[in-house]
């Protein structure tokens, strides 16, 4: 009781010194805790423009290694290596030829047995299987697109979802095999393609019943078709896919899924959403480098100058704390000789000082904590609306496209609201710090105490 | 109670060597009073600084009880002060953020002393002061010689073996000095404590058992007083 007595007394009479202190160092926290915020805004806000192209509800995709010759794809339909097998295709294939639209598999293939085995392993909570391709003349630049072919049920992982569809219908269970397509809304709007337009894929017509957009309007694919149908385009394409879609039972389960699938499908690439296609192609590092636009702008904003604003905030606070500590203990060196004389051991001494230090440090990660969430709130308001473009599809296609199967797709810049978070994690962080920087500045007073010699300390006040 | 041998101690200042106190040899006797006398910067304060184990001897030895203070540890330092010392001090010293009695209390935490026995004795020792009605006063609230008061509760509120007091009218009107003066007599007395009292002022000198002399940071022995 004495100590508690005696600490608050003393915080009493320094309050200006104290309360300095304390904004000190809720200045710092509330940047840490403000560009935390901003950060995990920004990483929200690539997450949703990523998974318009990593997939509705999936925590892994599965592919086979890049199918980029169409010679491979004539091995697939049974040519065999020989004059019947020539970069002009399989002779008497006719969905193959030099001048005929060709459909070639992005990833070499499996079958759907692969998707119920890895449906199969634990802590798979599901999988789905696409089949995708792309459909264009061979070697051009334009006019070429990517096509899905997909489950038409509710899943609730995969490609698609009901939930994207602007306008028209969704598939129904009755079109599992029907010629029916759903066609991208950036696709449709530069071919003039709407609900009850007919397309043309390989030999097959398709009645569009439906306009669909990502969650942030973008995606590499153009149409979506039936699996079945999509399996029937191609020869040696029959039961048949290429990329599958897998959701883990919980985020935990993630990584171990992943050693999972890649200990059953060897040389196969098993994504997350930290590698997508980096097995696949030499591509930039995580999901945050296949952004493009202002928002990735924003997300090496936050990352670079926000981060060092915030610790030089803090190290300036730290620094104070410490100054004005060491002040206030210079000034009552004689209070501390005299209590040295009472015989007062020196470690008594420092725990009131270390005492005092942390209580305002308590209330600077307080203040701190509310300053955090004042400057949440005033990004949320004042922030403009972000741009956004996935340059992992087209980089990705234009890789494709050199290697003579694919061109890239165009997907242009959506806009993407930025929602800063105050997430528990940086509130703790920042709460640390203050107490970590109020530590610091009492250990510094304590180490002056622990030098004071009483009979020099007394000398003051003679 | 002391024994002084051969105690010197230097002061570095740039270039010079000060001694401020010069080879004193000096027995202290239980229950004695000793007035140490003498001019401003001749030493009086090192010396009671060396008694009270504030301060180290450069050389020589300062025995309390037969324990050379400057041999112990830094810690059995503090708690000898701690159980055995009482300190009186010029300018008071109180803590300005306590309570008078909060003030007497704090001298009693080195001990361990439980709360209950704390407030108790601390009752005690400031209506022995004549300072009851004044208990929950901060120092800024007291008068200079109601502040001694309780530096003198203070000193005393451990039963010490011996006190130090360093000028404690010094900073004190006449009238409050005698007061004082007859209140530590009284004090010493009652409790028969070993007292070391430095002043300036021959007539508060005289009224000790024996009255020393620091000139120049040497100590001579100058009267020897009635007073039983």
């Amino acid at each position: 009781m004495f100590f508690v007595t005696y600490l608050r007394r003393e915080l009493g009479r320094r309050m200006r010194q104290g309360v300095f202190v304390a904004l000190g160092l809720a200045l710092g926290v509330g940047l840490v805790v403000t560009v935390g915020a901003a950060s995990a805004g920004v990483t929200k806000a690539e997450s949703g423009v990523l998974s318009g192209l990593y997939g509705v509800g999936t925590d892994i995709t599965v592919n086979g290694p890049l199918w980029i010759t169409t010679h491979q794809y004539c091995m697939r339909a049974g040519c065999e290596a020989g004059p019947n097998c020539t970069p002009k295709g399989c002779h008497g294939k006719p969905e193959l030829g030099p001048q005929t639209k060709i459909q070639t598999p992005l990833f070499d293939t499996v079958s759907a047995s692969t998707v119920a085995a890895v449906a199969r392993l634990h802590d798979v909570a599901a999988a789905t299987g696409v089949l995708t391709f792309v459909y264009g003349l061979k070697h051009a630049q334009s006019g070429n697109y990517t096509v899905d072919g997909v489950g038409t049920g509710h899943s609730p992982i995969g490609a698609l979802s009901a939930d994207r569809v602007v306008s028209g219908h969704y598939f129904t269970a009755a079109d599992s095999d029907a010629g029916v397509a759903l066609v991208d809304s950036v696709y449709a709007a530069i071919s003039n393609l709407r609900a009850g337009s007919a397309i043309t894929i390989g030999q097959a017509r398709f009645t569009v019943i439906g306009i669909v957009t990502g969650p942030a309007g973008t995606s590499p694919v153009s149409v979506y078709i039936p699996l079945a149908r999509a399996q029937a385009l191609g020869a040696g394409l029959a039961n048949q896919v290429n990329l599958i879609y897998v959701a883990a039972a919980s985020a935990a389960d993630v990584a171990a899924v992943q050693s999972e699938i890649s200990r059953l499908l060897p040389g196969d690439a098993v994504n997350t959403d930290g590698s997508l296609f980096s097995d696949t192609w030499p591509a930039p590092s995580g999901p945050a480098s296949q952004v493009t636009g202002s928002l990735a702008d924003a997300a090496k904003l936050t990352s670079d100058l926000g981060r060092w604003v915030s610790v030089l905030a803090l190290l300036a606070a730290f620094a104070v704390a410490c100054l004005l500590t060491m002040a206030a203990v210079a000034r009552r060196s004689a209070e501390f000789g005299t209590l040295k004389a009472l015989g007062w051991r020196t470690r008594r001494i420092t725990a009131q000082v270390l005492g005092e230090s942390l209580i305002t440090g308590i209330l600077g990660a307080a203040a701190g904590v509310g300053v955090g969430f004042a400057g949440a709130a005033i990004i949320a308001a004042v922030a403009p609306t972000l741009s956004a473009t996935d340059a992992t599809a087209i980089g990705s296609m234009q890789q494709v496209a050199q290697n003579g199967s694919a061109p890239p797709v165009v997907s242009g810049p959506v806009s993407v609201p930025l929602s800063p978070s105050v997430t528990a994690g940086v509130i703790v962080l920042a709460v640390l710090l203050a107490m970590a920087g109020a530590l610091l500045a009492g250990a510094f007073g304590a180490w002056r105490i622990a030098r004071l010699r009483p009979a020099s300390a007394l000398a003051l006040v003679a | 109670m002391y024994t002084l041998t051969g105690v010197t101690k230097l002061y570095h200042k740039d270039r010079r060597t000060i001694p401020a106190v010069a080879g004193v040899d000096l027995i202290v006797g239980d229950r004695e009073w000793l007035a140490v006398q003498g001019r401003t910067g001749h030493g009086k304060t090192t010396l009671l600084n060396l008694l009270g184990g504030l301060d180290r001897p450069t050389q020589g030895s300062v025995e309390l009880d037969g324990t050379s203070l400057g041999a112990l540890p830094e810690a059995k330092l503090t708690r000898v002060r701690a159980k055995s010392i009482g300190f009186i001090f010029q300018t008071f010293n109180l803590i300005p953020t306590l309570t008078a009695a909060e003030n007497v209390e704090a001298a009693l935490i080195p001990l361990g002393t439980g709360q209950a026995e704390r407030r108790r004795r601390t009752a005690t020792a400031l209506e022995s002061v004549g300072l009851t009605n004044r208990a929950t006063h901060l120092p800024t609230e007291l008068s200079g010689g109601q502040q001694q008061r309780a530096a003198i509760a203070r000193a005393l509120i451990k039963d010490p073996a011996v006190v130090l007091a360093d000028e404690p009218t010094g900073n004190l009107d006449e009238d409050t000095r005698d007061d004082i003066i007859a209140l530590l007599e009284h004090l010493w007395r009652e409790r028969g404590l070993t007292l070391v009292l430095v002043t300036h002022e021959t007539s508060i000198a005289r009224r000790a058992q024996r009255v020393a002399v620091m000139t120049d940071g040497h100590l001579t022995i100058r009267h020897e007083s009635a007073n039983p």
